[in-house]
Order: C-alpha cells, then sequence, then structure tokens
C-alpha cells in the first residue's frame, strides 16, 4: 500500500531508532513506482538491483551506528539529464538513446557520498525544453494529481515521481523554470539555486548562463538538507562560486509582491494564492509592499533568444561522431545533417535554428547582443528592488496544470508557462515554489519567492514559515486509489 | 528583422535537414517567436554592458595540472564506430 512518505529528517529518526530500514524504504517506493509508473510513466528507468544493494549497506551502517548522515538510505530520482556513472543519460532524446554516462556529475558524487540510494532516471522534455513533458521522445509523463492533464517540465518525471511517492525527493534542472513549474503543478517544493552554487559538471547543458541543478522535495527542510549537501564550489565548472550565503537578523520581514506578475496574463486563482499568503504574512507582522519591475514583461523575449543562441551552440557537440545516435550516408557532412535532423525532435530542432539565427552574421548584436544588454537591466533592477526588500513573492505558474495538447499550437502558448519563472533564471537568483491549495479543479497552486544572490538559506527558512502557514495538507488522487485498492 | 528569416538558410548553418512539412511548420512557429522578440527592440540599451555570469563572476581556468581524467577507452565508448583508439567517420572530401 502506497503511504504518503514522512520527511527525511522523521525518515532517519525511524532508521536511526531501528524503526524501518532503508532496504525497506527502498521497496516501499518502489512499489509505489510499479503501481504507478503504468500510469505516470514518470521514471525512464529503474535501478532495482542496484538499489537495493546499496540500500542493505546502508542497511549494515545504521545497524552499526555508522550512518553517513541525513541521506544515508533516502532513495532519490535523478532527472535523465544528469550523468550517473554506468547509466543511460537519454535527455528524454532519439539522439541519446544509447548514451551511457562514462563518469558521475558532481552533483551524483556528492550524493553517493552521503549515502543517498537512486531510484532511477526520471523523464523530460526533449534536453529539457518544454514545459510540458509532451516534448519526451519517449512519451509524456502524467500528472499523479489527474492524469489528463501535464505534470509540468521539463522536469516532469522528477515532480511527478516526489507527488506520487515513488522516491523521496527528486533532482530536476531549472533553465526557466524547469523545476519549479513541474513542482507547483504537481504539488511538492521545487527549488532552484543561486546561479553558480551547484556544479553543473554532469549536467547536459542547455543554455549554460542559465542551467541550474536543483531539488523538487516534498517539504521545505527535505530542500534544505538536499541542497545543502550538492551546493560548494567545484573547479570542474567554470561558472561555480565560492558562495558567501547571507543571513537575515531580522524577524520582521520586508516582502514585496512584483506587480507584472499580478496582472493580465497570470490567472485569478493564481494571483489568489499570493493574497492568501500576503494575509497570512501580514497577520504575523511582516512588512508587504507591491513593487514594480517593468522590464520583467521582456523576460521572455530575452530569455527565448538568450536560451535557443546558447542551446544552439550546446547542442552542436551532438553530430554522430562521438556519443549518440548515427545515420549512414556518403560523406562526414550529410552524416551529421541526417543524424541531427532524425536525432532531434520538433521543439529542438526549432531552438537550435532560433539561436543559430541569432547568433548568425548580421543578427548577433541585434539580437542575441541586444538580448544580453536587457538581461543586464533586469539584473541590475533587482538589484535595486532588493535594496528595498528581503523577497519578492509571486505565482509560480499563470495558471495550474493544463490539459495534454492545450498548448502545443502555437509556440508562445506554451512558452508563457514560464512567465513568473524566468525571471529569476536571467538575475541567477535563488526561487522557491511552495505549493500553497488547489484550484477549482483540484490541482495544486503555488506561490513562489525570489530572494538576492546566496540569500539561499534564509530563503529557505522563509519558504518553510509559509509553508507552516498555509499547511498544504493534500494528496494527488493517484496515491488516494491506490491506498483505496 | 524577422522578416529577413529564411528558414533553408539558418537549417544549413545549424546542420540539421529538414523535410517540407517540417520547413513549413518551423518557418511558421520561428515567425511567431521572431515578431514577439522584435520588441526588444524598443528598449533603450545604449551604453550597457553585457553580463555573461549572471552574478558578474570572472571565469576562471583551472591551474595547468596533470590530474586523473576520463580513461581513453571510456571517452571512446559511446562513439558509434572507433578503430585504433580513433573516431571514425565517412570522407569530409566528396
Amino acid at each position: 500500500m502506497a503511504k504518503k512518505i514522512p520527511s527525511i529528517s522523521k525518515i532517519n529518526e525511524l532508521f536511526q531508532n531501528k524503526e524501518m530500514k532503508p532496504s525497506e524504504l527502498f521497496e516501499q517506493v518502489y512499489e509505489t513506482a510499479s503501481y504507478t509508473e503504468s500510469v505516470l510513466h514518470a521514471h525512464l528507468e529503474l535501478f532495482y538491483d542496484e538499489g537495493l544493494k546499496l540500500s542493505k549497506e546502508s542497511d549494515n551502517r545504521y545497524s552499526k551506528n555508522e550512518s553517513f548522515g541525513l541521506l544515508d538510505g533516502i532513495p532519490i530520482a535523478i532527472k535523465d539529464n544528469i550523468n550517473v556513472y554506468g547509466y543511460k543519460t537519454t535527455c528524454s532524446s532519439k539522439m541519446l538513446s544509447n548514451y551511457v554516462s562514462p563518469y558521475d556529475a558532481t552533483v551524483i558524487s556528492s550524493l553517493k557520498k552521503a549515502g543517498t540510494i537512486f531510484t532511477g532516471k526520471t523523464n523530460l522534455d526533449e534536453f529539457a525544453m518544454g514545459s510540458s513533458t509532451e516534448n519526451s521522445a519517449y512519451g509524456p509523463t502524467k500528472n499523479p494529481w489527474n492524469p489528463d492533464f501535464v505534470p509540468g517540465g521539463s522536469s516532469g518525471g522528477s515532480a511527478a515521481v516526489v507527488s506520487a511517492g515513488s522516491a523521496v525527493a527528486s533532482l530536476g534542472s531549472d533553465t526557466g523554470g524547469s523545476i519549479r513549474q513541474p513542482a507547483s503543478f504537481c504539488g511538492v517544493v521545487g527549488f532552484k539555486p543561486t546561479y553558480g552554487t551547484v556544479s553543473r559538471y554532469g549536467l547536459i547543458a542547455f543554455a549554460s548562463s542559465l542551467d541550474q541543478i536543483g531539488p523538487i522535495t516534498n517539504t521545505v527542510d527535505d530542500t534544505r538538507i538536499i541542497f545543502n549537501e550538492i551546493q560548494g564550489y567545484d573547479s570542474k565548472d567554470a561558472t561555480s562560486i565560492t558562495p558567501e550565503y547571507t543571513k537575515l537578523e531580522n524577524k520582521k520581514i520586508k516582502v514585496g509582491i512584483l506587480k507584472e506578475l499580478m496582472q493580465e496574463g497570470v490567472s485569478k486563482e493564481s494571483q489568489n494564492e499570493v493574497n492568501k499568503v500576503v494575509t497570512l504574512l501580514k497577520e504575523k507582522g511582516h512588512d508587504v509592499t507591491e513593487i514594480s519591475l517593468p522590464l520583467t514583461e521582456m523576460a521572455l523575449s530575452v530569455y527565448y533568444l538568450i536560451a535557443p543562441a546558447e542551446c544552439s551552440a550546446n547542442l552542436s557537440r551532438f553530430d554522430g561522431v562521438r556519443y549518440g545516435i548515427r545515420e549512414d550516408a556518403s560523406t562526414s557532412y550529410e552524416m551529421m545533417n541526417k543524424t541531427r535532423s532524425v536525432g532531434f525532435g520538433e521543439e529542438v530542432k526549432k531552438r537550435i535554428l532560433l539561436g543559430t539565427y541569432a547568433l548568425s552574421a548580421g543578427y548577433f548584436d541585434e539580437y542575441y547582443g541586444r538580448a544580453l544588454k536587457v538581461r543586464s537591466k533586469i539584473i541590475s533592477d533587482f538589484k535595486t528592488a532588493f535594496d528595498k526588500v528581503d523577497f519578492i513573492l509571486s505565482p509560480t505558474t499563470p495558471t495550474p496544470a493544463f490539459g495534454f495538447g492545450d498548448k502545443t499550437k502555437n509556440p508562445l502558448e506554451m512558452y508563457l508557462s514560464d512567465l513568473c519563472t524566468i525571471p529569476a533564471n536571467l538575475a541567477g537568483l535563488p526561487a522557491i515554489s511552495v505549493p500553497t491549495g488547489l484550484s477549482e479543479n483540484n490541482l495544486p497552486l503555488s506561490v513562489q519567492i525570489m530572494g538576492k544572490p546566496c540569500s539561499d538559506y534564509s530563503l529557505i527558512d522563509f519558504a518553510e514559515s509559509i509553508e507552516e502557514m498555509v499547511e498544504f495538507n493534500f494528496s494527488p488522487n493517484l496515491l488516494k486509489e491506490k491506498n483505496e485498492s | 528583422m524577422s522578416e529577413n528569416f529564411n528558414i533553408d538558410d539558418v537549417s544549413n548553418l545549424a546542420s540539421i535537414e529538414l523535410s517540407e512539412d517540417e520547413k513549413a511548420k518551423l518557418q511558421k512557429d520561428l515567425q511567431i517567436i521572431l515578431e514577439h522578440v522584435d520588441a526588444l527592440k524598443n528598449i533603450d540599451v545604449k551604453d550597457e554592458k553585457i553580463d555573461i555570469h549572471p552574478l558578474s563572476k570572472v571565469l576562471e581556468l583551472r591551474k595547468d595540472e596533470s590530474k586523473e581524467s576520463l580513461k581513453h577507452e571510456d571517452a571512446m565508448m559511446n562513439s558509434p564506430e572507433t578503430k585504433d583508439g580513433h573516431f571514425v567517420v565517412p570522407p569530409s572530401i566528396e
């Protein structure tokens, strides 16, 4: 029977008190996965044999009181664009259908040292490009709250497995909202750390100046525990920083409500969640004011030049020579053209073409160069805003989860589902999505909190206080159905 | 700017062969996106600097030290075709 999974701290307590063994928990989540996967298609691969073996090693450590810490024996799922040694990393693309990781990503090495057990690899939009998992070459993932709706994306599989209880937590990657948006659609917590605090080494690059790895969890405390393990400087990532985290001494928090994300284009339902939290914050004595950052309205345009430009450069490595599939042809040039034609799906091709155009001679300054300059202005605007407020509150998504096929006709409609999350990526800010309520049709809704760079821990503390205030205690229908069966 | 977009030129630059159906669909979608991003033309960016790293960090190179790295055979293992430790490709010159 599927049980609601306790928090990581609680699980660790059960392990320490010998009330549960890591191998028993692993069997529990695997049993849940074997039920939920037939509906959800959230995992692309399950690591049962190795997971069971490693969880038994963890059993031994706990029996001798020699555990590695809070994450020892915790089953975590990994988005399939993060390299785990010896397993496939397909990026949900036909291009990498046969690619086996020859090394571990830095985040994977860190979690292995902490004794974490990997449940498997999770589904995503191809090369993390999308907001629904409908772009996966292996078929979409369904939302555990209602399988007629998308789980969000691109880390849709990672969000769905946590929501469905087939992993305690997961890792995703967030380039324009790919952790926070699916976390919101699936009613779980999603955190994009400050750019540079978590190594990108071993993450298959999409847009290098925007990509960040982060956790998707059931509770904000679980996010804190995983972030604590994966953050830190890594010389293998040239953009990695040595974080000097800021602390908030003041108990009275100054919160800004971003006007541009509380107007037309964002549903009343999503706005109401922010208003609900504002009321609770004011009751606790916090200072809430409206702020305006007019250039955030340009964020989508900036993003859809910078991200495709970087993607076109990063994905040029997939040429049928060093890895991935190859199409037969009589010349190298023809082989590369055919391989890339067959290997990439429509959305990936679209973004590569857009980026190639934006970087091409004659258009570079007017597209890519201009977008980078507007990005700098957005960064500067956020700096000014954070002189006045500690955190910025907004909806995570303009609407709750949408139905399959609802936004595939016009690319802008799909892109607009990342309207609220993209600004944090452009400015490198930490941002977290916390579930707060349900929509009219019983789908989760969330708020997003953004902080200044390197305020990650105080942002997490503040998010935890919101989590306590809103008391989101709902479970997806899939778990209820399983419990009743 | 967006009216100058030519799908044949760009797919050639990106080394992606496209079918006629794909060309028609992608041309239409990309035109929609390019018209949307054209809004950036109205923003004054004169004298604006460019941040490559969002936190303005100067990118560092590692020290030039020999360290254990990926083994040669591991680096080659995902290639569609290798011979004697080299990648094999079709002829480059017709």
